[in-house]
């Protein structure tokens, strides 16, 4: 495993052991495109300066200038399905209201009256109204932002209703998610994005799922470095020792696109390149952990010679979650029901395409505390066929001291998962601050999505 | 001591799962919600500033107020957010002979 570098500058890989794309070539059904494509760049191996995990003065730059200039995955359009349906999306002190104001068009309105400006509606909440009615003096918006009602207009000749429609953010609806940017002169959504990563997301059918757990929870790290502990598997040996025997983690691969989207793939089933030779492949079956395994619960696990673990679980994957949901996976890849497809897309959203993982993270730093995030992870289920459209479920706020196994719907080995990561998460905050290292060191490939990551930070607060 | 007396608020067949109705029983205000876990009578009675509730969208057990977004916990009654810091009243409810009748 350890040997030196031999090709040097990011060209190196884990040594003795297939790629990412060599396993999945092996599978019965094969994988699409945004599966098979690399796109790997070297970006220097430089340390990256610590202070922008806790200097306030690095906070208040992104206050500034990367948080009202990028693309935030504000709510679903399923948490508004109907006209006069709103979710009150904040972000530090900015607060946005995402009303959907005709059938098939949605706005989303600062959230602050134009008379002395109270919030027209509390932060964290959502509902249906038919207009928006401020509760100090009941100055009042129509669904579609022009205003409709001051009280005692005689005392107000200088308003001129024109001008005192509730000002906007942009929209961008995608996927089933409703984006907003604040910036006027920002790209368009897709610009952003990117046309190959649209791609990739496209062909995932997101708008045909529904929430189906949320939760959320307090960390006590910045935002950004609570981000990178979910941008590499290089942790999962020494991290999650129980996935590391049924995960390719030294072997993931790891990809950039564009400025604002990263991924990484990371091939479940097979066993780690650290445990090679260590573990039988009835071993690596045995110790299968997944995002919701109550759908292989009580299958049948014993392999027949020559069988792979990674088949057989596939196999075991298709046939129950078709029974458990309803919806057919015929055209799905193994590789799509098994493993982890990891996408950042710039600042604070994880997307992941496939099946037995169907998350989505969202993180946000706390507006008065930029040493404190909050993280939250969405699972996003199929809409059943031929079935209404299932509500989203309610967002759980778990306690600081709470475990993500106690959530609601959370599968207790996907939970325990995330326990394990966030704890270490306030030993890394503590650690950077207490350094007489002031810089990160990045392994070239592994954490190439951490150096992506921070470049588009820097591009944002100007560095 | 006061007396548990349920009165007459609808027929059940006027209110299937999904719906609500509002009116008034001797005077007092009353909500009547048919979710997905259950009947649940409150006061359609904002305790923000006193606006009717009825008109506001009902999801995961709790109504939120169709004026300012206050919700409260249908249940309960508990004030969930802002603007309201107080519960509303709720009521006991029960079907019998196809009617729903509520204890306000
Ligand atoms: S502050 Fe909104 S009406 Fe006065
Ligand atoms: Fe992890």
């Amino acid at each position: 495993m350890n040997q030196p570098a031999k090709l040097g500058r990011g060209l190196d890989r884990c040594p003795n052991a297939p790629s990412t794309q060599e396993i999945i070539a092996r599978d019965k059904h094969p994988a699409p495109f945004w599966v098979r494509s690399e796109s790997y760049q070297f970006l220097g191996d430089e340390d990256i300066p610590t202070e922008r995990y806790y200097d306030p003065e690095f906070a208040k730059r992104e206050w500034e200038r990367l948080w009202p200039r990028t693309w935030q995955f504000a709510c679903r359009e399923e948490h508004i399905p109907e006209v006069g349906d709103y979710y009150v999306y904040d972000i530090g002190r900015f607060s946005f209201i995402v009303t959907r104001v005709a059938e098939d068009e949605i706005k989303a309105f600062y959230n602050a009256c134009l008379h002395r400006g109270t919030k027209l509606r509390a932060s964290g909440t959502e509902g249906n109204t038919r207009l928006f009615k401020c509760p100090f003096h009941g100055w009042s918006w129509n669904l579609d932002g022009s205003l409709r009602e001051v009280v005692c207009e005689w005392d107000f000749p200088h308003v001129r209703r024109e001008s005192f429609a509730l000002p906007e953010a942009r929209v961008a609806r995608r996927w089933g998610f409703v984006f907003i940017n604040m910036d006027p002169d920002a790209p368009s959504f897709e610009e952003y994005v990117g046309e190959e990563a649209l791609a990739h997301f496209d062909a995932w059918g997101m708008e045909q799922r529904y929430i189906h757990c949320h939760v959320a929870k307090v960390i006590p790290a910045n935002w950004k470095l609570t981000m990178e502990a979910f941008m590499e598997a290089y942790h999962v040996l020494e991290t999650h020792p129980q996935v590391a025997v049924s995960n390719a983690d030294a072997n993931s691969q790891y990809d950039i696109y564009g400025e604002h989207v990263n991924r990484f793939i990371s091939c479940l089933g097979v066993v780690s390149p650290h445990h090679a030779g260590r573990f039988t492949e009835q071993d690596v079956l045995d110790q299968f952990t997944l995002g919701d395994s109550s759908f292989v619960a009580d299958a049948e696990r014993k392999l027949r010679p020559g069988e792979t673990a990674r088949q057989r679980m596939a196999d075991l994957l298709r046939e129950q979650f078709e029974k458990a949901t309803g919806t057919s996976l015929a055209g799905v890849s193994d590789s799509e029901l098994l493993d982890c497809f990891s996408y950042t897309l710039f600042p604070n959203t994880f997307l992941f395409a496939g099946i037995s993982l169907p998350m989505v993270y969202r993180f946000r730093p706390l507006k008065d505390d930029h040493r404190k995030c909050l993280y939250e992870v969405f699972f996003l289920r199929p809409v059943p066929e031929g079935r209404p459209r299932p509500e989203p479920a309610p967002c759980q706020l778990l306690e600081p001291h709470q475990s993500f196994t106690e959530a609601q719907g959370m599968d207790p080995g996907f939970g325990a998962i995330l326990d394990q990561d966030t704890e270490n998460l306030r030993l890394e905050q503590e650690g950077i601050e207490a350094s007489a290292k002031r810089g990160l060191t990045l392994g070239n490939y592994q954490e190439i999505r951490i150096r992506h990551f921070e470049r588009a930070v820097d591009k944002y607060v100007g560095r | 001591m006061s007396e548990r007396t349920f009165k007459r608020f609808c027929p059940l067949e006027e209110l299937p799962p999904g719906a609500k109705k509002a009116r008034n029983l001797d005077g007092v205000p009353v909500l009547v919600c048919h979710t997905g876990e259950g009947i649940f009578a409150v006061s359609n009675l904002c305790s923000h500033q006193e606006k009717f509730l009825h008109a506001g969208r009902v999801r995961a057990g709790r109504i939120t107020c169709p004026l300012h977004g206050a919700q409260f916990d249908l249940k309960t009654g508990a004030a969930l957010c802002l603007p309201a810091t107080r519960p509303i009243a709720t009521y006991e409810v029960r079907v019998v002979d196809g009617w729903i009748e509520v204890c306000a």
